[in-house]
């Protein structure tokens, strides 16, 4: 059995759909992260399997677009997390309420 | 001439701006002396024109200026004198002068004197806009010019509630009848393209009947409210809350005559409408006994008189209505000079019991008042209809008119109505002057009013005896302008017994108004002899219960409406309802808000909520789209 | 500098009230009469170079601003709008030279100043975006003067008056994109400018949906019923001076904007829409004199009485033809005038007792008898006397209509019994009867400075009465080229009958060749 686009794409969806609960059930913020990673990461590919698939290299470039901005997210992300450790000595989501409406 | 013209027309102008810059200040003589001048130059001024006018024959017609133009339409301040507007005016500057110098004696102790001359001569402006103006929009001005001026006058004593009452009910009974009358200046325009009186009137028998029918009961209705016609009738009776000079220029002299003078300025479109004709001339029969049957008992002096007024209006509608143009025009000057009289006289009475309007509680003032018991008897005598006076001449006349067109229930009612007025006239007359002295137990002193108010009066009293003898004159002159019907009853002897019998009628009506009000034992009602409690009494006192009605289901309903109007359906329903679409806005933004709970986790839930509600929705319509014809084929399947 | 004599009068007050903000408070009061006083001058030069006989736009003005979607900065004046400039103008002057002491006057003028520029703009713009920004940022200085110096309901009150308006203009806003839209699809070319606008004749089922549109926007403004509910309260708590101009400016926009767009561009919706709106204009009428007459405070009986006078306009408008539109107009002009005064003169009682409540007062009339007086001619000008300003107005709108229905000008003339009812009532309560009121005893009557707005109101009310030609004339010339541009455009067979042809000659060749063929 040849390995086609097909499996590559039920692979994207199964990492994208455990991102998608990572991202609605963890509490803590650097799983927070993890999670979206893996988000990321379920897109790029399912990008770069579709260029593949096409012959076209767009979309592998696109995946290295979001790879560049994952890290940079990330970068900010968690400079942004060590601070607020330092403030407060957790990273609980639960805690994070100050922009109650 | 048209200097003249001019000089008749804004001498009153000028002598009412000049008043009212000392309207604030107490009283100046100067202010009374001045618009008495300036009145005599515009009576000048009139009767030159009058001259002008019976001699040559002709007409002065000025344009002073254009007022409104737009469209089609174009309206100038356009001014005519005619004989039908030298008569108008005559009359106007006539009484308004002679009333002028009257009231400089009778208004001698008011703080509002200068105030009181500036509306005074305000008003006869305004009066010689309505009479000489030669197009229907000019009319109106002066129309309701006047009713400012009554308005301003009637509640000149305005501390007083029943004054400024008084004054708001004509202002506004008024308006309701000129928005008939504007209503028909509205059809005038638009059926003859002018408002021009004669290239209006040249157009109109050209026009279907139907349209000149709406145009007559229209112009009608503005004249009911002014000629204070029933249903309009009851402010003119309230409106004696004014001076009296007031109540003699304005409500018995020259203002409620000019719904007569519209008809007869109109005579040309009446005249294509009989039937209309026929319905004033019913209307004013009806009013002339209508008001006569109030004036027998109603116990206030003005107020007599002032139903007096009605009763001869309703004369001169009937004998306009019935197509006798000159005969009404002629009463209404006859009755201009008389009934200024008899209300100035009332003034005299008025002023010497300290304004006390009952006659019950006067009596024997005779004695004292010698000068004003010969001038309102002669008034009354005249009023009633007596040969020579200027009443027989005028009122005879319209009692001659009916029965000559054979409407015999219109003369039979006016026939009544001429026993009736010299019945109450003289009940007044002889309750005030004559019998027992009643007054002095009650602490009244009178005394008799100045000798140049006396004097002043003197005009009037010659013209009330002598105008009966202008007749051939007048109808010489003013038939140039009104159909000249002369109406004479065909055999002599007919004539001879109408004529007897009517003088012997109406003489026999003073006659037992003296023997039934002279007597000695006259007393001041006090509501408990039977005629007080008789329903027939009641009915009349209270003038039919038609104010009362009017008060309690109209005025109080429209009250009552009215605040329904804001309280309920404004606050309640429209606002209510525009705050509720306001309100459902706070109250979803408020219900939403607990969304944002500040947690970041339920609020990933709900963007990843979100994300599949869009998702679903993009792939929902991405497939309508692609199945777009096969949708349409099972919904037309089913009938859609 | 008279081609740029517009964007002159838009722009120099604003300008003058940034400048504002560096002028002492104590001189500021100066600094605001003379600026607006130049501003008056400004509109009489204006005035008196206009030419009369041009039916036409003057003055045109053009700057590209979006080239791409056919915005451009267009602004021209004629007939319609001059009067109503130079009363903006007018009431600005006499508004800051009245002002009674108030806290803050430095912002207020400067408020008023900013209040200037737009409603000189919305009169003049001739393309509709930038007549919808003038129209819009009409609303924010009116927010202010109510919201900062108003009475205790102010926050209420101006909230509801901005969103309320604000809503309606979204819709007319968009409107105007569509009839843009349209006029792109007609003709390829995107434009914005009314006169091109004027020039696209439209399917009448578009017409009828643009009018709608329009109309949400206008209605709100006028203010019509039933979208009035603003007024009382913006009236009621807005300062003197807040009403004066809400009054004699604000609301005129509404009508103004009804013959500078819905007519022209939508004939035949205009004419379908007629009765409609004429029965509108009639519950306008009778039904807010019968609130005005219910009321106790003498304020909210002018605020509702304005409501009653609007409907006459609306009704004049929707006539249709030269006699009635001419007679709207002027009586936008002649309401700008009566009202505006009457707020004046509410207001000089206000600072005297700090009261409005009628039931307060009473036998005034004796007490400031040059109050009365004053009082008294511009409730007889609010009544509708002939021979006052109101009464030209009020009789060629009626007057207009009467060619379209006889019935409904019946119902509508009912306004000059209602109008009287309510006026002299109020009047009678305040002024007629003895004093009762221990306070009233005393009252100052109107001093200097309340006789310089009053004075020349007076005077405008009855020379314009009497001799109305100078505002009549061109008024009349530009509406007759709105009248025969409509009959031009009409579609259907009723709006070419119910609008006239005023050049009788060409339908008299049309008819002919229908025969022929």
């Amino acid at each position: 059995m040849e390995i086609g686009l097909n499996h590559y794409l039920v692979l994207s969806t199964i990492l994208f759909s455990i991102g998608l609960v990572g991202v609605m059930r963890r509490k803590n913020l650097l799983m927070l992260f993890f999670a979206t990673e893996i988000l990321l990461n379920s897109v790029n590919i399912a990008f770069a399997a579709i260029s593949h698939y096409y012959g076209d290299l767009t979309g592998q470039m696109f995946a290295f677009f979001v790879i560049a901005i994952a890290a940079s997210e990330v970068a900010v992300g968690l400079g942004l997390l060590v601070v607020w450790h330092k403030r407060h000595n957790a990273i609980d989501l639960d805690l994070m309420s100050t922009m109650k409406g | 001439m048209e200097i003249l013209l001019y000089t008749a027309l804004f001498s009153p102008l000028v002598g009412s701006l000049f008043a009212a810059l000392f309207g604030a200040s107490p009283k100046t003589l100067i202010t009374g002396i001045v618009t008495s001048a300036l009145l005599g130059v515009s009576l000048i001024a009139s009767t030159i024109l009058l001259v002008h006018v019976i001699t040559t024959g002709q007409f002065v017609q000025v344009e002073l200026m254009t007022w409104m133009a737009t469209g089609d339409l174009y309206i100038p301040f356009g001014f005519i004198v005619d004989q039908i507007s030298v008569t108008m005016m005559m009359v106007v500057t006539l009484v308004s002068t002679v009333v002028h110098v009257y009231a400089i004696g009778y208004m001698d102790h008011d703080k509002g004197f200068n105030r009181f001359f500036s509306w005074l001569s305000a008003f006869v402006f305004s009066m010689m806009i309505l009479v000489m103006s030669d197009n229907f929009a000019g009319l109106f001005i002066g129309w309701e010019g006047v009713g400012l001026c009554s308005w301003g006058l009637i509640g000149f004593w305005y501390h007083k509630e029943s004054a400024t009452w008084a004054a708001n009910e004509a202002f506004i009974m008024n308006r309701i009848a000129d928005l008939g009358m504007l209503i028909g200046i509205f059809l005038v325009y638009w059926n003859t393209g002018t408002l021009q009186y004669h290239e209006a009137f040249a157009v109109m028998p050209d026009l279907d009947n139907a349209t000149l029918t709406w145009m007559g009961i229209f112009l009608f209705i503005g004249a009911m409210g002014k000629s204070a016609q029933f249903p309009l009738h009851t402010w003119l009776a309230d409106a004696m809350e004014g001076p009296t000079p007031v109540s003699a220029l304005i409500h018995a002299a020259t203002m409620v005559t000019a719904g007569v003078y519209l008809v007869v300025r109109s005579n040309e479109l009446y005249t294509l409408i009989p039937n209309v004709g026929l319905f004033i001339a019913s209307l004013g029969a009806f009013v002339a006994i209508f008001a006569a049957s109030m004036a027998l008992v109603n116990r206030d002096i003005k107020r007599v008189i002032a139903y007096s007024t009605l009763s001869q209006l309703g004369y001169m509608f009937a004998a306009a209505g019935l197509g006798a143009y000159w005969v009404a025009l002629f009463h209404l000057m006859a009755h201009a000079f008389f009934k200024a009289l008899l209300f100035l006289g009332g003034g005299n009475v008025m002023h010497a019991m300290n304004s006390e309007l009952d006659p019950f509680k006067m009596g024997g003032l005779g004695k004292t008042m010698k000068g004003t018991m010969i001038l309102m008897t002669l008034a009354s005598v005249a009023l009633a209809g007596i040969f020579p006076l200027a009443g027989f001449f005028s009122k005879d006349l319209i009692l001659e008119v009916a029965f000559v067109d054979h409407h015999f229930i219109i003369y039979g009612v006016l026939l009544l109505t001429a026993g009736l007025t010299a019945f109450y006239s003289f009940r007044i007359i002889a309750l005030i002057f004559h019998g027992e002295d009643r007054h002095t137990s009650l602490g009244f002193h009178p005394h008799e009013a100045y000798k140049f108010m006396l004097i002043a009066m003197t005009p009037l009293l010659i013209l009330a005896i002598i105008a009966g003898s202008f007749k051939s004159t007048y109808f010489e002159y003013v038939t140039m302008l009104l159909p000249g019907t002369e109406y004479h009853v065909h055999s002599a002897a007919t004539y001879w017994i109408m004529t007897i019998g009517t003088q012997l009628f109406v003489i026999l009506s003073i006659a037992f108004a003296y023997k039934k009000y002279m007597c000695k034992d006259i007393k001041v009602p006090d509501g408990t002899s039977a005629m007080e409690n008789s329903f027939k009494y009641k009915l009349l006192i209270n003038q039919y219960y038609i104010p009362h009605f009017y008060n309690e289901y109209l005025v109080k309903s429209y009250r009552a409406l009215s605040t329904i109007f804001w309280k309920q359906v404004d606050q309640k329903i429209i606002d209510a309802s525009v705050d509720g679409i306001a309100n459902i806005f706070y109250k979803t933004g408020k219900n939403t808000r607990t969304m944002q709970s500040g947690n970041l986790s339920t609020m990933l839930k709900w963007m990843v909520a979100g994300t599949v509600v869009l998702l679903s929705l993009a792939v929902v319509f991405g497939l309508a789209v692609r199945h777009s014809d096969e949708i349409k084929t099972i919904l037309s399947g089913l009938g859609v | 500098m008279l081609d740029n004599i517009l964007s002159i009068l838009i722009f120099f007050p604003a300008l003058a009230a940034i400048f504002g903000f560096a002028v002492h408070k104590d001189s500021m009061r100066a600094y605001g009469v003379s600026v607006s006083f130049i501003e008056f001058t400004l509109a009489l030069m204006l005035w008196f170079s206009f030419d009369s006989n041009v039916s036409g736009m003057q003055f045109m003005e053009q700057l590209p601003l979006v080239p791409a979607f056919g915005i451009n900065y267009i602004l021209g004046v004629d007939g319609i709008s001059l009067f109503i400039v130079i009363l903006a103008a007018f009431f600005t002057m006499i508004g800051i030279a009245s002002l009674s002491d108030t806290k803050d006057v430095k912002n207020m003028i400067i408020t008023l100043l900013f209040l200037q520029m737009t409603m000189v703009g919305v009169f003049v713009a001739l393309d509709a975006i930038v007549f919808y920004v003038f129209w819009e940022l009409s609303l924010v200085p009116m927010l202010y003067l109510i919201g900062a110096w108003g009475g205790p309901l102010r926050i209420y009150a101006s909230v509801k008056f901005f969103l309320y308006t604000f809503t309606g203009s979204l819709v007319m806003l968009v409107g105007m994109l569509f009839m843009a839209y349209f006029y792109f699809q007609a003709t390829g070319v995107w434009s914005f400018a009314i006169l091109d606008w004027y020039r696209l004749i439209l399917p009448e089922t578009f017409q009828l949906w643009l009018f709608a549109a329009f109309f949400f926007g206008f209605a709100i403004k006028v203010p019509m019923f039933p979208f009035h509910t603003w007024l009382p309260y913006a009236h009621g708590q807005a300062p003197t001076i807040g009403s004066v101009i809400l009054a004699a400016i604000l609301l005129k926009m509404g009508t103004y904007a009804f013959i500078r767009f819905s007519l022209p561009m939508f004939p035949d919706a205009a004419v379908f829409f007629m009765f409609p709106i004429a029965i509108i204009a009639i519950i306008m009428i009778v039904y807010t004199a019968m609130v005005a007459y219910a009321q106790e405070d003498v304020k909210q009986v002018v605020a509702y009485s304005s409501v009653s006078h609007m409907g006459v306009i609306i009704l004049g408008t929707f006539a249709l033809n030269v006699e009635g539109i001419t007679g709207s107009i002027f009586l936008m002009i002649a309401h700008g005038v009566v009202s505006g005064a009457l707020f004046l003169l509410v207001g000089v009682i206000y600072d005297r007792r700090h009261t409005k409540m009628m039931s307060e007062f009473g036998g005034l009339a004796s007490v400031m008898p040059r109050f009365a007086t004053i009082f008294g001619i511009m409730m007889m000008a609010s009544v509708g006397l002939p021979l006052t300003i109101n009464f030209v107005g009020e009789f060629l709108s009626l007057l207009g209509f009467y060619q379209q229905s006889h019935i409904l000008t019946l119902l509508a003339g009912i306004a000059i019994i209602v109008g009287a009812i309510y006026m002299l009532a109020a009047y009678k309560k305040m002024f007629f009867g003895e004093v009762t009121n221990e306070k009233n005893r005393n009252l100052p009557d109107v001093n200097k400075r309340e006789l310089i707005a009053l004075v020349p109101l007076v005077i405008i009310t009855v020379w314009l009465g009497i001799y109305p030609k100078p505002l009549l004339g061109p008024i009349n010339n530009s509406v007759e080229s709105v009248v025969q541009l409509m009959h031009d455009k009409a579609i259907t067979e009723e709006a070419k009958a119910r609008i006239p042809n005023l050049i009788e000659g060409i339908e008299i060749t049309k008819t002919t060749d229908t025969e022929a063929q």
